[in-house]
């Protein structure tokens, strides 16, 4: 395997509706159920089915996405050979959403030549999943086609894309003779010369796009048979250590259906919700049905109800906060909600 | 190799025999602690927040888990281009294999690591204590005492005394005698098992006690007697602060038990001095509708659909529906079935608590379960 697959994750992904939790951050990098990034999934899915060379390709407001990265070590990608590739794009006003755009790849030529694998599965960066791809590239060699496309059981196309590494070449010297601009003009162009097979893929999928679906999927991973669709014991979830101890519970909490990260110090109510690493929250607070991110303070007596609150949010003592399970309220990154401001 | 001004010597090939089925297949440093932990987590993290970049681990007892636990030292950023951690098994010469037959002959065996480094000073630890503590401090000490050894003390209940080794000291701190576990102590300054030794002295007296052939080779009892009684300056470091050692059941538990506490003096919260430790890659703990969590530390991939009552679950813990812990610690992996009632307990690792079981103890004692014990063979559990 090692020597037979790449992987390439496009990360100049942005999605509008989400606007208010990418201010800061690329899409790639928007935390996800309590301890994860977007791009944990496809990254840990590439390094549990034996990839050893991914090539990923930013876009601006890259920072969180390469300090979450680093070096590649926590998915085991520091390596002498092969290991952690980052191509920052140059094309800084391109918004729309064309996953694996060939001039962004001609832009790095050299990294596909010099690269041994046979084969390159080319991925989106914010599908949650957790997919074994050897099956898919056995598929695929055994198809004997030119583009393998990854499908959902509904029908829906998953954005993931298995072809021959020359052949990828081919395709994005001749982008010009072609017109062929990304993967998915080629899959969708009826005309195409080339022969492009559908791999069904029936385990837990979902593109995060918009505030709704970060909601929701998030929401509903506190079901048991949902979440256990998605951790699976030998196909861990990597992401960024922390080093953060393990959380504690004081005298008074009541925690119910929920998933919480480390380093948390609950003293109040949680119910539904999703917690990150290193929360604090009061004496006498209730969370309900709410997304709290790293770090975030909940303040004695206050009371969140559909809310996402961003990273480094400090609730200030006794605030109420409320939106919608239709459209949960959200509070940016490390900014203060005050009694006053709410009064 | 760089020359450094202090190397660390980390002690970890203890057996912890009171430790019973927990250190059977590990050697007590490993011994899990906390939530997340093990043991020489503590005394790893303390090095590296001290900014000692160069530290020897000992290993002799069941060494397989605690290497490959330490590996090259990443997880503590112990991973150096110079210095950094080195595993120290004991070794064979032409003649002989050696053994480390105590404290001292381990450190003695080893002089030429520690030689590669010429350090001015070097830094013994045990790695058997749960405790926070800058060396830097203590060497700056060290130094400012101009002492030949300088060995950490904490002042413990006088009641207590006469468990540890007790230092007599002047008012100047400088130590006058050292009494190993003494009837009638004098002081209740006990030993933490850290020295700090100037280089030059420790080569001298190391090689002094090891042509000693009827030395036991160990430190408490052969080397330090000697310093005093060559009216070496030995100085004793006062220590303020969480520290235990925690080589029983009974103070394993109590450690664990601790850190419930609300003003926990060992605080694992704080950010400048974050203990670290391998980790396990396990998502968040999932608390369920029916669960109830009081006033404990779980750590992730725990699933809990019971109730946890003052408690210490580790990484990849599952309690079932109906099931109470209560007092208890609850080693990694293990899985707690449906209905069960289990008080004042350590389960180790790896166990399966079949449902409906009752551990509870009969006398105030802490029950340390084993799979012995869950077959029936042990009258201490009652089996409902």
């Amino acid at each position: 395997m090692k020597r037979k697959l790449l992987g390439i994750i496009d990360a100049t992904s942005y999605q509008e509706d989400l606007e208010d939790l990418l201010i800061h951050r690329s899409l790639a990098a928007l935390p996800f159920s309590g301890r994860y990034r977007v791009i944990d999934f496809v990254l840990s899915s590439m390094v549990n089915s034996g990839i050893r060379s991914v090539a990923i390709f930013p876009k601006m407001q890259y920072r969180s996405l390469m300090d979450h990265l680093g070096s590649g070590k926590n998915w085991d990608l520091n390596r002498k050979r092969d290991g952690l590739f980052f191509f920052p794009s140059p094309i800084v006003d391109n918004h729309e959403n064309r996953i694996g755009s060939f001039d962004l790849f001609a832009a790095n030529m050299d990294y596909f030549y010099r690269s041994t694998q046979e084969y390159a599965i080319i991925s989106n960066c914010y599908t949650i999943f957790n997919m074994d791809f050897k099956p898919l590239l056995e598929s695929h060699i055994h198809s004997e086609c030119d583009i393998t496309e990854v499908h959902l059981k509904d029908g829906g196309s998953m954005e993931l894309y298995l072809v021959k590494t020359s052949f990828l070449i081919e395709l994005i010297k001749s982008r010009h003779l072609t017109g062929y601009t990304c993967m998915r003009d080629v899959v969708r162009d009826p005309q195409s010369y080339y022969q492009v097979c559908h791999y069904l893929y029936d385990g837990f999928s979902v593109m995060i796009d918009s505030i709704q679906t970060y909601f929701q999927t998030s929401m509903n991973l506190l079901q048991p048979e949902v979440w256990k669709k998605l951790f699976l014991k030998e196909q861990p979830i990597l992401t960024k250590v922390k080093d953060e101890p393990p959380t504690k519970y004081i005298k008074g909490s009541s925690v119910k259906n929920s998933m919480i990260a480390n380093g948390c110090q609950i003293c109040g109510t949680v119910e539904n919700s999703i917690i990150a690493r290193g929360v604090i929250i009061g004496k006498g607070a209730v969370v309900r049905n709410s997304i709290i991110m790293q770090k975030c303070v909940i303040e004695e007596d206050c009371y969140l109800d559909s809310v996402i609150a961003d990273k480094d949010v400090k609730v200030e003592a006794g605030v109420h906060l409320s939106g919608t399970v239709q459209a949960p309220l959200v509070v940016r990154k490390g900014t203060k909600q005050g009694a006053l401001m709410n009064s | 190799m760089e020359k450094k001004k202090c190397v660390a010597m980390l002690l970890a090939g203890g057996k912890g025999s009171r430790l019973n089925v927990l250190t059977r297949d590990l050697a007590k440093p490993a011994v899990p602690f906390g939530g997340k932990y093990r043991i020489i987590d503590f005394t790893l993290s303390n090095c590296s927040n001290s900014g000692i970049d160069t530290v020897g681990v000992l290993t002799q007892y069941q060494p397989l888990l605690l290497n490959s636990y330490i590996g090259i030292g990443s997880t503590w950023d112990l991973d150096r281009k110079n210095g950094g951690v080195t595993v120290l098994p004991p070794y064979s010469e032409s003649s002989e294999v050696k053994w480390y037959t105590g404290t001292a002959s381990a450190i003695y065996q080893n002089l030429n690591y520690l030689r590669q480094y010429q350090p001015d000073y070097v830094l013994i630890l045990s790695g058997d204590h749960i405790y926070k503590m800058n060396y830097e401090t203590m060497l700056e000490y060290h130094i400012e005492k101009r002492a030949d050894v300088s060995i950490s003390v904490i002042e413990v209940p006088w009641i207590e005394a006469s468990r540890f080794g007790i230092m007599n000291t002047n008012e100047e701190l400088r130590i006058t005698e050292f009494e190993e576990k003494p009837a009638n102590p004098k002081s209740n300054l006990a030993s933490m098992g850290i020295y700090i030794f100037s280089w030059n002295i420790l080569k001298e007296y190391l090689e002094m006690d090891a042509r000693n052939p009827d030395s036991s080779h160990d430190f408490g009892k052969d080397v330090l007697p000697l310093l005093l009684e060559q009216k070496k300056k030995l100085f004793a470091y006062p220590f303020k602060g969480y520290w235990k050692d925690v080589g029983t059941v009974q103070s394993l538990w109590e450690a664990n038990m601790d850190l419930l506490k609300e003003d926990c003096e060992l605080d694992l919260f704080d950010s400048s001095w974050k203990i670290y430790s391998v980790n396990p890659n396990q998502p968040p703990q999932y608390i369920s509708p029916n669960a109830s969590v009081s006033e404990s530390l779980i750590n992730e991939g725990c699933t809990i659909e019971g109730e946890i009552d003052h408690s210490v679950l580790f990484q990849g813990v599952d309690v079932g529906k109906g099931s109470l812990i209560k007092d208890s610690v609850i080693m990694p992996d293990s899985i707690i079935g449906e209905d069960c009632y289990i008080e004042k307990a350590i389960v180790p690792c790896d166990v399966t608590i079949p449902d409906g079981t009752v551990i509870r103890s009969l006398e105030d004692e802490i029950i340390l379960v084993t799979n012995d014990m869950l077959s029936g063979l042990k009258p201490t559990v009652k089996q409902s």
